[in-house]
């Protein structure tokens, strides 16, 4: 899964230390989720999604080995 | 109270059971604790008493090692405990893959040393909870600078 977070916060103008306080985690944890070191929980995403003000799938996408054959 | 509630009460204490950690202050007591039950074990190197101070010692730097394990770190959040969740399966892994492999580490030993050794005596209640305590603070410590 990869994410576009680096660019969303970059559009707020906010560093990962701000945007970590504005969610309630660690900066090390935004740095991993940023990296795609970390996938984070739905609770995480939809805090995002708020402060963003945009749906979770704008800022995660689903890579090709991720996506379920149906 | 009918059934339907008392499983719902019984869950939520297992929720809150789950989620339990201690203040991340105890985290310097642990090393406190194993501070002191070092220094105990070393005076009892020195003292002709019998080895009071070596067992209370040993267990002191169980309790220390449980403190440490236990208690939070300094933000707790989700990347934090899953590194932990991991930390916990790696050491338990680890911990009775050593234990089932220490009759061979022991037969070696033997052969090197040329001298008989009681290769399925085992390790102890001891080692082996410090082993797996031990392992489990490193690998966090490890994931913890791996994921930065």
């Amino acid at each position: 899964m990869k994410n576009s977070i680096k660019i969303e916060r970059a559009i707020m103008g906010i560093t990962q230390e701000e945007l970590a306080l504005k969610i309630g985690v660690s900066r090390q944890t935004i740095s991993s989720i940023e990296k795609n070191r970390y996938i984070p929980s739905t609770l995480l995403a939809l805090r995002l999604s708020q402060l963003f003000t945009k749906p979770v799938n704008a800022f995660f996408e689903l890579e090709q080995e991720d996506e379920v054959l149906i | 109270m009918n059934l339907k509630s008392i499983a719902e009460c019984e869950r939520r204490n297992l929720e809150k059971m789950k989620r339990y950690r201690l203040p991340f202050g105890y985290k310097k007591i642990g090393i406190l604790v194993i501070i002191i039950s070092i220094i105990g074990i070393i005076i009892n190197k020195t003292s002709i008493d019998d080895n009071l101070f070596a067992q209370v010692g040993k267990y002191g730097i169980l309790l220390g090692l449980v403190l440490i394990s236990l208690s939070k770190e300094k933000i707790e959040d989700e990347l934090v405990i899953s590194l932990k969740m991991q930390a916990y399966t790696f050491a338990f892994v680890i911990s009775v893959i050593l234990t089932l492999t220490n009759p061979l580490f022991t037969y070696i030993a033997s052969i090197i040393a040329n001298k008989p050794m009681d290769i399925f005596k085992g390790m102890g209640d001891w080692q082996i909870l410090w082993l797996l305590l031990s392992i489990k603070l490193f690998y966090f410590e490890f994931l913890k600078r791996m994921s930065r």
